[in-house]
This record gives C-alpha cells, structure tokens and sequence, in this order.
C-alpha cells in the first residue's frame, strides 16, 4: 500500500540548479527504492526570502515534489535529509484527496473584501 | 445591536481546502503582530478555521509565515 505525499524542501541559497538536483536524486533514489514508489509532479520554486533566519541565513532555495511510496520507507528517508547540512529545512506531509493546486486569483479578491470589512469593525 | 452573521470567505470562494504554501491568501489571515485570526473576526466555518490553523502553522515552519511580526527585525 502505497500514500501519496509532499514535501517541501528549503536548500541552502548558495547551492545551484544542478547541485540541488543532484541532491535531490539521492533523496529521492530513498523512496523509489525497489519500485516502491514513484516521485510525481517536482517544482522548483527558486530563491524566495524567508520571513526569519535559519542556520542564520536570510534567503533559500526552495523546491515542492509530490510523490508517492510505502509508508515504511519514510523514517529513511528522513533521516537522510535531517543530515544534509545544506538542507535548511523541510517538511513532509500526507497528500489526501486531490491535488492542491493554487487558489486563484477572484478567490485572493474575495478574501480581500473580506477582511477590509473586518478591519473596519 | 448584533451584526449580520458572515458567511465563510472559503465555502464562498468554493475552494475546498487551504493549502499551506499560499501564503498570500493564509497573511490575509494574520493580526498585525502574526498571529491567527479568531474565526469571530476571520469569520469562517468551524472546518475551515481548522484547516487555516494547520496551513498556517506548517506555512511558518517552512518561513513562509512569521511567528511573530515586526520583532527584532
């Protein structure tokens, strides 16, 4: 039995493409190990500012792959991105239902009106 | 004099989850100093105050969100 999973990866801003899916690779020969599981959608959503310092730096390099394996080979997998010192941060989450994709933009604008009403209150 | 009720700003836009990487739509959802609108202002279902509170405490593991807003710099 296979679940559908996302994580999202912050890498240290100094790394380039090419290092960063090298990296990724690795990371992600864990979860496909014996066709176990396959890695789906993979977006690289570049350098973005973080809104406070980690491993004091001030931007990252980040990057969302969605995927799908057995659960069991998880706590691996972790464990080897908890060593990569170039990896900032990440987190992983289940992946239930259907695929999130972005809200858009007349949702944004909907909210706004919103809230504007709230903040006069 | 008691207020109209508000309708839910995400059962109106018919989306049915938040996700937790738009964190464009979640700072709507944040006081001034970052932290999470009680549903009493945010004025949202039950569901999806749950769900908002969950996207917002992941968006700022990832530094996508502040903790706290405007402290230390």
């Amino acid at each position: 039995m296979t679940r559908r999973y996302e994580t999202v990866y912050i890498f240290d801003s100094a790394l380039e493409e090419p290092q960063v899916n090298e990296k990724l690779e690795r990371f992600h020969a864990l979860i496909t190990k014996d066709s176990k599981g396959t890695v789906g959608n993979v977006a690289h959503w570049g350098k973005r500012t973080l809104t406070y310092r980690l491993k004091k730096k001030d931007t990252g390099y980040y990057v969302v792959v969605q995927f799908e394996t057995e659960p069991a080979l998880l706590p691996e997998y972790e464990r080897a991105l908890k060593l990569d010192e170039s990896l900032l941060r990440f987190l992983t989450v289940v992946n239930e239902g259907e695929p999130p994709k972005p809200v858009e933009a007349p949702v944004i604008a909907a909210l706004e009106e919103e809230l504007g009403e709230d903040e006069e209150a | 004099m008691r207020r109209p009720a508000k309708t839910c700003p995400v059962c109106e836009s018919g989306a049915r989850v938040l996700d937790y990487k738009d964190e464009r739509t979640l700072g709507r959802f944040l006081t001034e100093r970052g932290k999470i609108l009680p549903s009493r202002l945010s004025g949202m279902c039950a569901r999806h105050q749950r769900q908002l509170a969950t996207a917002i405490k992941r968006a700022r593991q990832l530094a996508l969100l502040p903790y706290i807003k405007g402290y230390g710099g």
